[in-house]
């Protein structure tokens, strides 16, 4: 496990303080740097669990048809082309061939259609299941989903839904006119507004949900009566009746009674019993993952399942969950990887990599390992990556400007383990297990210039003191600075090259220190700000960000916390012995 | 930062356009190989140029783009398949910033950008990966699938996981440049 670091996004939290790290839990408000958006009306950073999700394009996985999302609905969410999934192995089908007839010469005959000769099959590539087992087979390979209308129109759980749909028409038509109306009505002129395009869905739905619990709440002999928590209530009666009067529903009556659903191949009963009384290989039973893709409770038979088509997919784009500002656009276009709209942290937050430089291989183990044959993989491998308990260790930060404007950068490790109240007073009473230490003057780190001007000077850098001098920095908590060898500094600012800074950090781990080395890194930068005006910045994203005064005024300050994590602390050979 | 990954001189040419090829790797038909610059083929690895399309003149069998990596003991092999009574082998086009991990096996028909297949795969004759779509260690693509763009595969048979994030593109690009920076010769 090489070290990672991870950017905290603030929606879970409700302290702008992150979770301590060791909490399992924690691991749900960090997320990778490329995973994360970044708002700019907000000023906050977003991640993919805050942000609103709205889908853009549907397409199939398989031929990559983009479907109209008109007949979306109408297809049931499925490809309605030639793309089937494989009942066993839930691969994709291919559409074979008959063998063309045999002429009785014992040689192979050319074919004279180019598609082949009918009846044709699906076949499964990976485990060789046929669409013959269940005795589908077509006429002509193309249009393989109309030609399997029929059996799908004909299944119960098809025929049950447009019951369902038939019975809620109605009732569905009623319900959507008013409310849209309504919602018109209270916007006059306003085109259509997020608020109450949503607002209007939520009516919609709230009065399919009341019918559907209306529908829930009837009276089943021999089942005991569901009552809603609201009915409860002291106007329990008054609500149930006005809420029987207004929606008129006629009690559904179901196509099937479940009772004798197993007689015709559904789920359950005494024809499944029958059944696994017989069994004599365990194949032939459908597993689970094999069945639980169906809406219908299916056949407990292998043989009896059914090609599927395949689900389709979906490119979405997302919003801001505050300001409803569109974060991430796709193209209309289903397989292009580009976006119109694309505001994602990695070009707003510095770029942070962890190294811990004791594990990199010297030249001399991959000079010997390079001896061998085939083993120069095995030399570059990072053998080494244990931390030990009781010794200390000096990592590498390495800090990437993304913006286009040198950043003046601050690094601090709160203490968010002593703090935290959740985690129990032996936790407080006890030292953290390892001591970090980290520059914490400010340093420099240069604009990003265009990718070409680097592309090829990967070597040139420099590790030249005055290069740097000037900002004032490698004022280190562990000083050691006016060492002329470079070398010899673990803590401060190591190298720049380009828009890349290196700061050495350093680890000192406790004898008693177990499991993984993870602390929380607070990262404060100011850059240039474009805007002239600052003032309204802290009110949309929080508590994280704010307009720094007593600097330049066209200078802002934005501060985001990461969690650094080196590893895992294994104990060394010794570790019975007292002494460690 | 990442430390460099070095190689012995000697077992590695370098062309024109930055093209690193192992002398240990087994390179058939190479007039029928494109490479698109700063390519590297590992050593043991196996690229099939001589599996050519029937016929008389010049036919490009396996072109890769820049940035790719073949990795140790790949075997590269163009698709084939017999089409109205004729067998024949068909091209295999790969992008750029395509990685391909140690020991997998690839009949792809067409591997997009930013490609990223991990180590001991199997990708089946004429397999399609769009752009940006990653494949898992130790995943088996079965012949004629269709990986659509920003998608993770994984398993046996190779099953649609996750999307991929929005930045895969830059993420990837980002690492197939360092990558080929960091591969660095080492005099003996």
């Amino acid at each position: 496990m090489t070290p990672s670091v991870q950017y905290h996004c603030p929606c879970l939290a409700s302290a702008p303080v992150p979770p301590p790290p060791h909490l399992p839990s924690s691991s749900y408000s960090f997320h990778p740097l490329h995973t994360l958006f970044f708002c700019e009306e907000c000023d906050a950073i977003r991640c993919n669990r805050c942000v609103s999700v709205e889908v853009s394009t549907y397409y199939c996985p398989n031929c990559l048809f983009e479907v109209p999302s008109a007949s979306v609905r109408a297809e049931k969410n499925r490809c309605a082309r030639n793309c089937f999934m494989c009942p066993n192995c839930r691969n994709t089908l291919t559409v074979v061939a008959s063998d063309p007839p045999d002429t009785g010469d014992g040689r192979l005959t050319v074919p004279v259609s180019t598609v082949g000769e009918p009846p044709f099959y699906l076949y499964c590539n990976h485990c060789r299941w046929d669409s013959a087992e269940v005795g589908i087979v077509f006429e002509k390979p193309t249009g393989l989903a109309a030609q399997l209308q029929r059996y799908e129109d004909s299944a119960p759980d098809s025929l049950e839904f447009d019951r369902l749909k038939e019975h809620f028409e109605p009732f569905l038509r009623a319900a959507s006119l008013p409310s849209s109306l309504s919602s018109s009505m209270a916007h006059p002129g306003s085109v259509v507004h997020p608020s109450s395009a949503a607002h209007s869905h939520h009516l919609h739905s709230s009065s399919i949900t009341a019918a559907a619990s209306a529908a829930l709440a009837r009276d089943i002999p021999g089942v005991g009566k569901y009552t809603p928590s609201l009915a409860r209530s002291t106007s329990a009666r008054a609500g149930r009746d006005r809420s029987v009067n207004k929606d008129e529903m006629a009690e559904y009556r179901s196509r099937l009674d479940i009772t004798n659903a197993s007689v015709v191949g559904g789920g359950g009963g005494d024809a499944d019993v029958e059944f696994i009384k017989r069994v004599e290989k365990i194949s032939s039973v459908a597993s689970l993952e094999q069945r639980w893709g169906n809406s219908w409770a299916t056949s407990l038979r292998t043989r009896d399942i059914r090609p599927q088509r395949i689900p389709l997919h979906s490119k979405r784009s997302k919003r801001c969950p505050v300001c409803t500002h569109i974060l991430i656009k796709p193209e209309q276009k289903a397989q292009s990887v580009r976006y119109k709209i694309k505001l994602v942290a990695a070009n707003y937050l510095p770029a942070i990599t962890v190294a811990l430089p004791h594990t990199f291989p010297t030249p001399e183990t991959v000079k010997r390992g390079l001896g061998k044959p085939a083993s120069a993989s095995a030399a570059n491998d990072r053998s080494n990556v244990a931390l030990h308990p009781g010794e200390s260790y000096s990592f590498h930060l390495a800090l990437t400007n993304p913006l286009y404007d040198p950043i003046q950068v601050r690094l601090a490790t709160p203490r968010v383990h002593a703090t935290s109240s959740s985690s129990g007073t032996q936790e407080k009473a006890r030292r953290p297990p390892f001591g970090v230490s980290i520059p914490t003057s400010t340093f420099t780190v240069a604009a990003f210039a265009e990718a070409w001007e680097y592309d090829e000077d990967e070597e040139m850098y420099w590790t030249d003191e005055e290069e740097f001098g000037g900002v004032g920095s490698n004022r280190g908590s562990r000083n050691k600075e006016g060492k002329s060898k470079a070398k010899a500094k673990s803590v401060g600012v190591l190298e720049k090259r380009a828009n890349t800074t290196i700061v050495g950090g350093e680890v000192i781990i406790g004898k008693e220190a177990r499991g993984r080395l993870k602390f929380i890194m607070l990262v404060q930068y100011t850059y240039r700000s474009d805007d002239p005006v600052p003032s309204e910045s802290g009110e949309g994203g929080g508590a994280d960000t704010k307009a720094s005064t007593n600097k330049a005024p066209e200078t802002k300050t934005f501060e985001f916390y990461t969690v650094i994590d080196l590893g895992e602390i294994i104990p060394t050979k010794l570790d019975g012995d007292p002494d460690g | 930062m990442d430390p460099p990954i070095y190689y012995s001189k000697a077992e590695f040419i370098e062309t024109d356009t930055g093209n690193k090829v192992s002398r240990r790797a087994t390179i058939a038909g190479p007039q029928n190989i494109i490479l698109g610059g700063k390519t590297i083929i590992a050593s043991g690895a196996i690229i099939r140029g001589d599996l050519r399309r029937s016929g008389p003149g010049h036919a490009v069998v396996i072109s890769l783009g820049r940035y790719c990596l073949i990795g140790e003991g790949c075997i590269m092999r163009p698709p084939y398949k017999t089409y109205r009574g004729a067998f024949n082998y068909y091209p295999m086009k790969i992008g750029d910033h395509v990685h391909i991990g140690a020991n997998s096996v690839v009949e792809a028909a067409t591997i997009g950008n930013n490609v990223e297949i991990g180590k001991n795969c199997i990708i089946g004759k004429f397999t399609i990966i769009k752009d940006c779509a990653k494949i898992a260690d130790n995943t088996i693509i079965p012949p004629n699938t269709v990986v659509p763009a920003l998608a993770l595969f994984a398993g046996s048979p190779g099953r649609f996981v996750e999307d991929l994030p929005e930045s895969t593109q830059e993420i990837v690009e980002a690492y197939t440049k360092q990558y080929y920076t960091r591969f660095q010769p080492l005099d003996r």
